[in-house]
């Protein structure tokens, strides 16, 4: 790398060389005014500024306006909604404009790899989500800020604790076992996606008031300039840059600042038996069992109340955007502090970013400067607790002062010990659990975009990024936490672990654009390369807690490890016109990865696409009511690296730690494991085929697309047995297996009604997915029944779904229930499929599936005056959910436990399948958990001109997660696993929020 | 131009770049706990550590311990670890152990219902495949070739010669395994690369040659029987495993080879092995000091060999309901594992269901009560002598004890262990007078004595003592006597008792009687019966004096091999998920012989004898029954009493003769002795009784009285994720 950073120096070098000129000025005044194009209305507030000044004003009420420029100069006339115009001033004293809106947008600017294209002359399937389509109210996973707003993409929280992740699933997710996530390119980098310490989730460290635009590229025509890494979609996040234009223009820079409060309150806890019924039950299944009524209590505990909260959160951010001199600049501070409802989870974030972006060398030279510093603190609450709160005894009392397990009541042997089988004191787990962890990261790139002098056709482009991560964190619990104890060798636990990581990249690319106009045709062709280093080092000590004096020091695990891998690329792509009508783009990649052996290291990611504006044939013409329809069809090759280890492919031993070594004489001896591997190991390839049409009606007051795809994914990396004996372990990462999706997807948007003081927006996208495994073995075994998945609560090792061919993934795979006439189930009873007179392993069937068949997304937008109300809400149909708490809950067995023994909690709906010994297996607990969810709902009202001047303010007020409507009985119908046991709550939350510009 | 010039620079550096980067690619591990295949064998130490990975193997799941880098996928790292998966195979199958968890199909085991996608039988098959692919990777790294281009020389040559047989002996002991459980499996050696290849099947009966020349060849190569290290494998425990191929030689090939299992087994007892004389010492978590008898063990350590598996299963799994965790070593119960009733009466053809077993172990006593002293004649007049004293339970002023006076015996009592504070009493009226006259007692005998200082009233009764009960020759209508033993202190009797129920009295009345209310060793008066399970002579001895009042019934003469939990348990299983139903076993433990714990309260340091000299006995006789021509007669029933005597602490009315001395016996008596070690379903299979219904257990075949099951249960299945990646499996017949 270190060559790397001397080319940097050498960049930087050049930049301040150059110096910009300064331009002999004439001024005179133009004057005019505004409408809008679609309906002919004046059109207050729109900015108008002279390019690469600070000089502008904006529109009047009417929309007239009044400015002072220099002869020659350019004017930019911008309003949000509107495509931005540009003037040459001559001589014209009076320039009336009309603005047109900006959804017809086939102008607009799409960011694609390694490039951009105007959205007319895209040829991919090719989505962006920016700003003001963003949901609002209480965001800390970017994420968010575009769930449900595209078709094909789901955006799945993954639970209500600060700082959470989503699982985010672009079309179905084309992978097995390795990672169906997107790809994350920020600001042209793409970032590693194995997570980093200490946070819930690595992309919560960016700030999304930072962000300006999603693009997400779904096809394979758009993505397969991604190679390697672009199977399961890519998505492109474009942050904030400082600007000269469309910034209030009067004045040198314009501050920002957005802060938000928030209350997070619980929608809906489980209902388990509270103390009175419990003992009610106990006493009537047990009754004679003196030995278990013994154990009952008197109280009446809601141990879900006990650790859980409402709480309050906040975020502040102030940005500045402007211009020094001729250096356009965005500068922004965050900080955002949130408390988790489980009681002591804590997040408190501060971020920094700061763009630079000139133009130097007469705007040859483009230079992009980000960097952003994110510092967050976290305390984690022990969600161990919340299962522990379905399940403790609820006639025990939280606290038993004298016992010397910190004062919190727990299940005691004779012998004064705990009793270690039994459910943990809920609070104790959280109260007697300190783990906290601070994490630094710094993401940043420089862009060089370079217009040759001697060529201008010819643009170089440099890109240099560095994504670096430091985490620290200790986890704190005292001897005389049950959870922890050790009677002979001191108990508790301090541990310490730090985790480093460095994510290096370098980009270059040269393209070439030409117009050939002989042949009716222009072409741009660009090629380039990359070079990416992932590496993460980490250590890890666990000790007994130091404070329990008298005993061993007991270094029950050390750790420290490091590892890399590296992606170098060379691509290429060529987009051709023909007739302004006919647009092909080809794509080639080569991927090297240091993951695979030299001999299976490369890989051939190519696509070919061809779009065809139809609305510019000749005979269409004289078709007014459309007023866009393009065909899109795209076809590619994807490719798929990601399976967490770094070197499946070598053959590698690995020590054992102190804890697994073996005595043989006198010695305990450290050991030497050979690790499973799998030299012929490579890519898994997706192959897709995207038909599309966008349209549009009225211009443009109705537009959308249609997409029809069908991707194939073949030697999927997949962890399967291999044939035992043949390798080092008997599950290896290797290539076997095919997999199928197929979808559509429908996007359609409007502007039903349109004036000076009310519009209204709305759209609506559905998305139908089905995915199906063709081959999952290497040769073909009709007997083969799949591979089990689905891990439950509940026993050991039991699981709920199974990868079957032929099958959609993670296929539910359980028992048929058999009922009574009254609708009830009867306890082990199911029925025999394969009618050969027992009930047996082969009687499992294959039953609905946790991924719906549709999702639907709803946004709109009412602005009336001052006043603004937004709305957005999503539904799922055909998701089933396995309710695995009742399945491990709602029976009479759970209530006492021998090995402790104990009591436990259950289920408040245990006498409706009236099961004695749970039965896991049977379909009875595999429900319906289709939904409709209004996600967010936004009030607003924005003061212009406030105190006379140009400042800004709006106020708003949101709920988010405002209700869902399902019949699914469970906590939360939204279950990505399709295994519903004991969720962190997701949080209804209460935003009110204001934005001030001036 | 400056600027073409530095961007000609830039785009040359930039072509540099990226051909030199293409290199980057090339990368090894970073992790220096992490090494190549290559960097290993630099190393002189590596080898003894791979050998100590492939022991190892089979008491560990992973590399991290007690779970974590797990060695095989697709399981629960406890489940999957090597010890317990075979025991699963080897004891759930049978009569000697239910469990009643609810993970996934393990119910199945017992009920003789599994099929070829059960995910425990897959994981152990994995598990010996994963042991058979560790032994052939250390094999193929230890040719004299690659010794040889490595330079390896010397003593550590000679070491690397030797722990290479071992690693031959262990994928041996694997491929036994495989051979004894599948029957027909795929077969991988040290000759195939390691990759994703389909390795052929070899049948049951070629598998059986292979391992019997592997043992063969290694023989000579391995350390003298008992010469090794603690925990290697020598050539006893290659003979043990050529001894168990040929007893069951008729299973794997249908050829019976008894004179060869002879030869093997009279090979170890030559070796000069001997029982260890403590039955209970061989399960104990200083087991490894019985070296004499365990010729191959499997080793753990609560600190350093920490596993789910292994012995931590086989201590907690069998704790449970009233069962006190740290009797046994651990801190808590997983409540699972227990016995079945056909188990049960191997010991106790009579047993009838949730009685009490005796013996009853002496209790500690509860806490240490206020006193006052009884000085006097009969203990030379010394307040300071804290034999005789009396005791207040309740601390409230009343004082109670037994004491032996001689006739004429005079006596007073102080308040401490000195004369400040005396009463006599002046009157010979019951009430004490400070300083007054000695008390007198004119006859000898064992005097119930009883102050009360609150009123300063006293009394003293002789008191004589006997056994009443119906469990006793006088049923609950005449006392069978004891007798007091002054050296002591104890009333003892030596009866013969029937299954029933029996109390101490006094002086042939009821006013002064004792029982055990909650059956804790502690007498109260009037308290409950003390019941008696089991036909027998016992000695029963009680003792008085200063409270609290305990007594131990030990029964003569018994197997002390039972080692049953019955408080609380019953004997008939109706819900195999109902922890108590079925006797508790408390075989395995994690204390010590001196009754110190382990060193961990959750991992044991217990060690699992594999292979040990009363299983040889048993063999040896089995082999000779069938009809092996080279041993005899004489010296089977030598062996077999060994055992017996050493069952019956020394005592030889546990001995057989020879008319009893039939395969019948020796499969009850191998159930007696080797229970909950790994034998009891090769032995069925091998007495034809596994699935058949010559022999029945409850929920044999899933019905509560046990029935017959299909022959084809004799093999399991070879699972079905391993038919599916391998086409050259054939799945072993009836699944």
């Amino acid at each position: 790398m270190m060559k790397h950073a001397n080319m940097l120096k050498v960049l930087f070098l050049l930049l301040t060389w150059t110096t910009a000129t300064a331009l002999f000025a004439q001024d005179m005044t133009v004057k005019g005014k505004v409408t809008d194009a679609s309906d002919g209305n004046s059109l207050p507030g729109v900015t108008i500024a002279v390019k690469n000044t600070t000089t502008g004003t904006i529109s009047d009420v009417d929309g007239n306006y009044t400015i002072t420029v220099t002869k020659g100069a350019t004017l930019v006339f911008s309003f949000i909604g509107y495509n931005p115009q540009e003037f040459v001033i001559q001589n014209q004293q009076t320039l009336n404009v009309s603005l047109s809106p900006s959804i017809t947008s086939l102008n607009q600017v799409l960011i694609i790899g390694y490039g951009q294209v105007k959205k007319g002359d895209a040829t991919g399937s090719v989505t962006a989500v920016s700003t003001k389509d963003f949901n609002r109210g209480s965001i800390t996973n970017p994420m968010e800020l575009m769930s449900g707003k595209t078709a094909g993409v789901q955006i799945i929280s993954n639970s209500g604790a600060p700082g959470s992740g989503a699982t985010i699933r672009i079309r179905g997710g084309s992978s097995l076992y390795a990672s169906n996530d997107p790809l994350y390119v920020i600001d042209g980098v793409p970032v590693a996606n194995d997570g980093i310490a200490g946070t819930r989730n690595a992309l919560s460290t960016i700030n999304p008031n930072d962000i300006e635009t999603f693009t997400i590229l779904k096809d394979a025509s758009a993505t397969a300039i991604y190679g390697s890494r672009a199977s399961n979609g890519v998505i492109l996040i474009t942050t904030k840059k400082g600007s000269t234009e469309g910034t209030g223009t009067t004045r040198p820079f314009v501050l920002d600042y957005t802060a938000n409060f928030s209350a997070y309150t619980i929608p809906k806890t489980r209902e388990v038996l509270d103390g009175d019924a419990f003992r009610a039950m106990v006493s009537d299944k047990f009754s004679g069992r003196e030995n278990v009524l013994a154990l009952l209590g008197d109280g009446n505990t809601d141990w879900q109340k006990e650790i859980l909260r409402s709480t309050m959160g906040m975020d502040h951010n102030i940005s500045a955007t402007g211009s020094f001199k001729n250096l356009p600049y965005r500068a922004s501070v965050g900080y955002a502090s949130y408390d988790g409802i489980l009681k002591t989870d804590n997040l408190q974030r501060t971020s920094v970013g700061l763009n630079l972006n000139p133009s130097l060398l007469d705007d040859h030279l483009k230079v992009n400067l980000n960097g952003k510093g994110m510092f967050s603190k976290q305390r984690f609450g022990n969600e161990g607790s919340i299962g522990a709160a379905l399940q403790m005894d609820p006639t025990k009392p939280v606290y038993d002062e004298n016992n010397a397990y910190g004062g919190y009541w727990a299940w005691l042997q004779n012998s004064g010990d705990p009793v270690g089988q039994a459910t943990t004191n809920p609070l104790a787990m959280i109260e007697l659990r300190d783990d906290q962890a601070d994490v630094t990261r710094f993401l940043g790139n420089a862009q060089f975009d370079y217009k040759m002098h001697f060529l201008p056709e010819l643009r170089a482009n440099l890109n240099l990024g560095l994504d670096y991560s430091k985490s620290e964190g200790n986890v704190v619990v005292p001897p005389y936490a049950t959870f922890s104890y050790d009677k002979l060798n001191g108990g508790g636990e301090l541990s310490t672990w730090d985790q480093k990581k460095r994510n290096e990249l370098l980009d270059f690319t040269l393209t070439y654009a030409r117009n050939l106009p002989s042949l009716s045709s222009k072409f741009d062709i660009m090629g380039g390369y990359s070079w990416q280093h992932f590496r993460r080092e980490g250590s890890n000590l666990r000790t007994n807690d130091t404070l329990s004096a008298g005993f061993v020091n007991l270094i029950s695990d050390t750790s420290d490890n490091a590892t890399e891998y590296y992606l170098v690329s060379f691509f290429t792509r060529l987009n051709y016109t023909i007739f302004d009508r006919y647009l092909f783009t080809f794509t080639l990649r080569n991927d090297g990865s240091s993951r695979f052996s030299p001999d299976h290291r490369w890989g051939l990611f190519p696509s070919a696409a061809f779009a065809w504006r139809i609305m510019d044939e000749p005979w269409m013409k004289n078709v007014k009511t459309l007023s866009q329809l393009k065909l899109r069809l795209g076809w590619g090759l994807t490719g798929q690296q990601d399976i967490g280890g770094d070197y499946p492919h070598l053959a590698r031993y690995t020590y054992s730690n102190q804890t697994a070594s073996y005595l043989l004489g006198s010695n305990y001896f450290i050991t030497l494991r050979p690790e499973g591997y799998d030299k012929m190991i490579k890519w898994e390839e997706t192959t897709t085929l995207n038909l599309g049409i966008d349209f549009g009606f009225a211009n443009d007051r109705i537009y959308g697309s249609i997409d029809v795809y069908k991707r194939n994914t073949k030697d999927l990396l997949n962890y399967v047995p291999v044939p035992a004996g043949s390798n080092l372990s008997n599950y290896i990462w290797t290539n076997v297996g095919d997999l199928e999706n197929q979808g559509i997807e429908f996007t359609i948007n409007g502007r039903p009604y349109v004036d000076k003081d009310f519009s209204w927006d709305i759209g609506f996208n559905a998305t139908f997915n089905k995915n199906k495994i063709t081959r999952l073995t290497m040769y073909d075994d009709p007997n083969y029944i799949g591979i089990l998945t689905g891990g439950i609560s509940g026993g050991v090792g039991n699981t709920i779904q199974i990868h079957s061919v032929g099958q959609p993934t993670n296929s539910f795979f359980v028992y048929e229930q058999v009922y009574d006439p009254d609708g009830k189930p009867i306890e082990g009873l199911y029925v025999d499929r394969n009618k050969d007179g027992k009930i047996t392993d082969d009687d499992r069937y294959h039953y609905k599936k946790p991924a719906a068949d549709v999702y639907l997304g709803i946004n709109s937008r009412l602005n009336y005056k001052n006043w603004d109300f937004i709305f957005s809400g999503r539904a799922n149909l055909g998701n089933y959910v396995y309710d695995n708490f009742s399945s491990n809950n709602a029976t009479y067995e759970r209530l006492y436990r021998p090995e402790g023994p104990y009591l436990a909690n259950v289920a408040a709906n245990v006498d409706e399948a009236g099961f004695t010994v749970p039965q896991y297996l049977s379909d009875y607990y595999i429900k319906d958990a289709s939904f409709f969810k209004l996600d967010n709902v936004t009030l607003g009202y924005t003061f212009n001109k406030m105190f006379n001047s140009d400042a800004r303010l709006r106020l708003t007020a949101t709920v988010n997660n405002v209700f869902t409507i399902t019949q699914y009985k469970g906590l939360d119908p939204e279950i990505f696993s399709g295994i519903d046991y004991s969720m962190y709550p997701r949080t209804r939350v209460f935003v009110l929020g204001l934005n001030l510009q001036f | 131009m400056n600027k073409f010039r530095n961007i000609f620079l830039i785009l040359t550096g930039l072509a540099f770049i990226v051909a030199s980067c293409t290199k980057d690619l090339d990368t090894v591990p970073l992790d220096k706990d992490e090494l190549t295949s290559a960097q290993v064998y630099e190393k002189p130490e590596a080898y003894k550590q791979i050998l100590a990975k492939l022991y190892a193997g089979l008491a560990v799941s992973g590399q991290q311990g007690p779970a974590g880098m797990a060695d095989i996928s697709g399981i629960d790292e406890g489940f999957g670890q090597y010890l317990r998966g075979y025991w699963y195979h080897q004891e759930l199958t049978t009569d000697e152990a239910v469990i009643g968890w609810n993970d996934q199909t393990i119910k199945d085991f017992h009920w003789q219902t599994w099929g070829p996608g059960d995910v425990f039988i897959s994981a152990f098959y994995y598990r010996i495949f994963y042991q058979v692919a560790l032994c052939n990777e250390f094999i193929r790294e230890t040719t004299p070739e690659k010794l040889d281009s490595r330079n390896v020389e010397g003593q550590l040559r000679t070491d690397i010669e030797t722990y290479r047989a071992e690693a031959r002996f262990l994928r041996a002991l694997s491929y036994y395994h495989a051979l004894d459980l599948f029957g027909n499996v795929p077969f991988v050696t040290e000759e195939d690369e390691v990759g994703s290849f389909f390795p052929p099947q070899k049948s049951r009966a070629d598998l059986f040659s292979y391992i019997e020349g592997e043992l063969m060849a290694i023989e000579p190569l391995l350390v003298a029987a008992r010469q090794n290290e603690y925990g290697r494998a020598d050539k006893a425990a290659a003979w043990t495993l050529l001894a168990k191929l040929y007893l069951n030689a008729k299973v794997y090939t249908g050829v019976e080879k008894l004179n060869e299992c002879v030869t093997y087994c009279q090979n170890i007892i030559n070796a000069g092995y001997s029982l260890e004389p403590n039955y209970e010492h061989l399960f104990l978590a200083d087991n490894h000091l019985a070296t004499n008898e365990v010729i191959f063990s499997i080793n753990f350590d609560g600190r350093r060999t920490q596993t789910y598996g292994g012995t931590t299963f086989l201590v907690h799994a069998p704790i449970g309901e009233n069962m006190v965790p740290l009797d046994y070593g651990v801190s808590d119960g997983w409540g699972g594992v227990r016995t079945t009733k056909a188990f049960v009466y191997k010991f106790y053809p009579d047993a009838t269901s949730s009685l009490r077993l005796n013996p009853i172990p002496p209790k500690k006593l509860k806490s240490t009560y206020p006193l006052i002293y009884v000085p006097g004649s009969h203990q030379g007049w010394d307040p300071a002598n804290t034999a005789t004293v009396l005791a207040s339970v309740l601390s409230d002023g009343n004082y109670e004890g037994y004491l032996w006076f001689p006739a004429n015996t005079e006596f007073k009592f102080t308040t401490g262990p000195n004369w400040d504070e005396n009463y006599g009493d002046t009157g010979a009226d019951g009430i004490l007078d400070p300083g007054g006259d000695n008390i007198i007692a004119a006859e000898e005998g064992y005097y119930k004595i009883n102050v009360n200082l609150n009123d300063l009233t006293f009394t003293f009764a002789k008191t004589h003592w006997g056994v009443i009960g119906s469990a006793t020759a006088g049923g609950w209508d005449s006392d069978q006597d004891m007798t007091y033993d002054a050296a002591t202190g104890m009333w003892t009797a030596s009866l013969e008792l029937s299954a029933g129920e029996m109390k101490f009295r006094a002086n042939d009345g009821w006013d002064i009687n004792l029982g055990d209310t909650g059956f804790d060793g502690i007498l109260e008066y009037n308290g409950d019966n003390i019941a008696i399970a089991q036909a027998g002579t016992y000695s029963i001895s009680m003792k008085l004096g200063v409270p609290d009042y305990t007594y131990v019934i030990e029964r003569g003469s018994y197997d002390h091999r039972a080692m049953f939990f019955t408080d609380g348990q019953q004997l008939e299983i109706v819900e195999i998920g109902d922890f108590t139903n079925g006797w508790a076993i408390t075989k395995w433990k994690n204390i010590t012989r001196t009754g110190e714990n382990g060193s961990d309260l959750t991992f044991p340091d217990t060690d699992f004898p594999m292979f040990r000299l009363a299983d040889i006995y048993l063999m040896y006789a089995e082999a000779v029954l069938r009809g092996a021509t080279n041993g005899s007669t004489g010296d089977a029933l030598t062996y077999v009493n060994l055992i017996r005597t050493r069952a019956f602490a020394g005592e030889s009315n546990g001995n057989i003769t020879g008319g009893q001395l039939t395969l019948d016996f020796i499969l009850d008596e191998r159930a007696r002795e080797l229970y909950w070690e790994g034998h009891r379903r090769t032995d069925l299979i091998r007495f034809g009784q596994f699935s058949n219904g010559t022999y029945v257990w409850p929920w044999k075949g899933k019905v509560p009285d046990g029935t017959q099951t299909s022959s084809h249960l004799d093999l399991f299945p070879l699972p079905s994720s391993d038919v599916g990646a391998n086409p050259n499996l054939q799945q072993n017949s009836g699944y």
